[in-house]
């Protein structure tokens, strides 16, 4: 029924696209238009689609908590607690779709009839509703059309709303997400001491096991401190950098300055497939080629290797990444300006000196940005780390041992069952924020370093 | 005395020929304007004698240009000591991203011309009064060159070229971009370069051509049309299309 709304009211402003767009080419005849005659063709258009497609929208979300506190007023005087208010309008819903298989008593049958009777009201309304609004909009507009009076910039502005609300739902959406995190990390707070969870350093969130109630801090002492996980975090996303850093920017160079066109046509492909290959994929790689191998390596030294070791993870990770550094420091060195680079040969420097002295500084913010960015996708990096560098979070600066992260940790602690209200599950929204203030922490280190060198080079 | 001496120079871009068997004598200690409408090749010409066409891939150069004996277009030739001896200003200024006092330092750094931290001052103190920009810049040498304005950054540029004391100076169009204060100013100071150095000078005002330079080539389509003094060029070319050039009538 929607879907046909929704084709209907659409429709409708295609055809009266073409419509006000004839219009227009008839009222040329007899007078100036004050638009191009598409714009008359936008302009009816979208008062004929914009204000019932808006009404349609806002009705089909508030309609189901309308009826749901219609049905929900008769269970009122019972004094149910929320979640069994919930438990009864869902059996309702089941009841009127007949999928419901349970116990039935009268009092559930008459919410279902009625349910079903206020759903059948609410449908026929909306229908009515939009298609009176289309029809009044677009009478209004057709009468605008008519008199000639100014088309364009009504179009325009519209177009500057439309673009408004796609640009404030992403804002909404952000702050959204960054509240839900930071109201269940309260909530965990609540439970667990950020003092113990900042500065403890064991991390066994297997040790609580809280079915009710409000959990003992004393008890939680041990359990969530984040230290081994930030820890392991940046070691491993330090030793990922090692890995990165130099060849990414090495063969980023090499791209920009020294490759011919045709090795280049090849090579920056081939090296951007890599940022294409699942991260699951070098997660295995990493847990069962490189792991063992460093272990092999480990223990025909002498050393002692586990078979999760922070190396491989860091080293997997490092390839992964390489593609980032290579190929955005490739675009930045190849926009620094050719006339620096022709200065500069012109004064009988040498490409490697060039690249040293005059190209290298001036692409610089540009690429301590791409190292940045990529660090942040390091420190966020999972699946590579979950498979190989294990789930034990030791407190450690060894890279032969296994290590654990932030994000690591935080799929140990959501897969399987979850109870919403336990602090384990709650440590996840905890560990969650931590991560988010890392990035957004390394993100404005980039932009203050990026934004002081182009002052400096602009 | 001749200084470097063209024969039959050929350059191709591609399988598109840019210049057509172009002979000339440029003379030391003079200034040699060349001149001609644009995509006439001048340039191209200028980019050949300081091997600055060895950047375009697809450039090839033919023929034989000779500087004191030497042969330019050889591929034996190494082009940090010709470019050291040969420097060039470009049409927009071009300083470096870095300060007034790197700029000029640049070329006497890499080729290690000063053995300490004084001699470097000076070098660097000679060349911007030589570009007459000392007076403007020497209490603020620590500061980024892109920021003077397009005059100063364009005597920056030069003060950078003849830092490293070289015999010929290459000019693309140095005026094209600034106003004419700063022109007047440029003018001024070639005539001044030219005591010490070669210079050519590729310019689009036939004015600033015939204020500045003792001989003068036309070139169109690719080929020198006519070469020779100045003034006998702008007073009593030879060839009709010269004639027609510079009176106007084309180009």
């Amino acid at each position: 029924m929607n879907l046909v709304l929704i084709s209907l009211i659409l429709l409708l402003g295609f055809s009266s696209y073409y419509f006000g767009r004839k219009k227009a080419t008839i009222i040329q005849s007899s007078q100036r238009l004050t638009a191009l005659p598409k714009f008359y063709g936008y302009y009816l258009a979208i008062w004929c689609a914009a204000p019932a497609l808006i009404i349609f929208s806002l009705w089909s979300v508030f309609e189901p908590t309308i009826v749901k506190n219609f049905i929900l007023a008769d269970y009122l005087d019972q004094n149910l607690t929320k979640n069994e208010l919930q438990l009864i309008y869902t059996k309702v819903k089941a009841l009127a779709l007949g999928t419901y298989t349970g116990d039935i008593n009268n009092f559930l049958d008459n919410s279902a009839g009625k349910y079903i009777q206020i759903k059948n009201m609410a449908n026929n309304a909306k229908i009515v509703i939009v298609l009176a609004a289309l029809i009044l909009s677009l009478s209004y507009a057709y009468q605008s059309i008519k008199k000639n009076n100014r088309m364009r910039e009504p179009v325009e502005i519209f177009l500057k709303w439309v673009l408004f609300t796609a640009s404030l739902a992403a804002v909404l959406v952000t702050i959204g997400i960054v509240f839900s995190l930071l109201f269940e990390a309260i909530r965990f707070f609540q439970s667990v001491r950020i003092f113990d969870f900042i500065f403890g350093t064991h991390w066994y969130p297997a040790k609580t096991f809280v079915r009710d109630g409000q959990p003992d801090p004393e008890l939680m002492k041990d359990a969530f401190g984040a230290v081994p996980l930030f820890a392991g975090t940046f070691f491993i996303a330090f030793i990922a950098m090692c890995v990165a850093i130099p060849v990414g920017l090495l063969s980023g160079i090499y791209l920009a300055e020294y490759a011919t066109r045709k090795v280049r046509k090849y090579a920056k492909p081939i090296i951007e497939i890599l940022a294409g290959i699942p991260t699951v994929v070098y997660g295995f790689f990493a847990a069962l080629t490189v792991g063992p191998f460093v272990k092999e390596i480990g223990n025909s030294l002498g050393l002692e290797v586990s078979s999760e070791s922070a190396l491989a993870a860091g080293a997997v990770m490092g390839v992964m990444i390489i593609p980032f550094i290579s190929s955005l420091s490739d675009d930045v060195i190849s926009a620094v300006p050719q006339n620096l680079r022709d200065g500069s040969y012109a004064m009988g420097a040498t490409k490697s000196e060039t690249i040293k002295k005059v190209i290298f500084p001036a692409a610089l913010p540009g690429i301590v940005g791409s190292i940045l960015l990529a660090v942040s996708r390091a420190v966020g990096e999972t699946m590579i780390v979950v498979m190989a560098s294990g789930l034990a979070a030791n407190l450690t600066a060894n890279p032969l041992e296994s290590t654990s992260t932030i994000t690591a940790q935080i799929v140990v602690i959501l897969i399987g069952d979850q109870q919403f209200g336990d602090p384990k599950t709650q440590a996840a929204f905890a560990l969650g924020i931590s991560l988010f203030v890392v990035t957004l922490f390394l993100n404005v280190i980039a932009l203050t370093v990026v934004k002081k060198y182009r002052e400096k080079y602009e | 005395m001749t200084k470097i001496s063209a024969k039959n120079v050929n350059v191709f871009y591609g399988s598109k020929q840019a210049l057509f068997d172009v002979s000339l004598d440029i003379m030391d200690k003079e200034v040699t304007a060349l001149i001609g409408p644009s995509g006439c090749g001048k340039s191209t010409f200028l980019r050949c004698l300081n091997r600055m066409n060895d950047v375009i891939d697809i450039c090839k150069v033919e023929g034989s240009i000779k500087m004191d004996e030497l042969e330019l277009n050889s591929r034996k030739l190494d082009v940090v000591r010709l470019r050291e001896n040969v420097g060039m200003v470009f049409q927009k200024p071009n300083p470096f991203p870095k300060t007034i006092y790197e700029n000029v330092s640049y070329g006497p750094t890499i080729h290690g011309m000063a053995q300490s931290k004084s001699e470097l001052d000076q070098i660097v103190e000679m060349s911007l009064k030589k570009a007459a920009l000392w007076e403007e810049v020497k209490d603020r040498l620590d500061e980024i060159g892109t920021g003077l304005s397009g005059g100063q950054q364009q005597r920056l540029c030069i003060a950078r070229a003849i830092s490293v004391s070289p015999e010929v100076i290459l000019m693309d169009e140095p005026c094209s971009a600034l106003d004419p204060i700063a022109t007047a100013q440029i003018e001024e100071l070639i005539d001044d370069l030219k005591k010490e150095h070669t210079i050519v000078i590729v310019t689009h005002s036939m004015s600033q051509a015939a204020r500045v330079s003792q001989k003068t080539g036309f070139f169109h389509l690719g080929k020198l049309i006519e070469f020779g003094d100045t003034e006998k060029i702008f007073k009593n070319p030879d060839n009709q299309q010269t004639q027609d050039y510079i009176t106007g009538r084309f180009g």
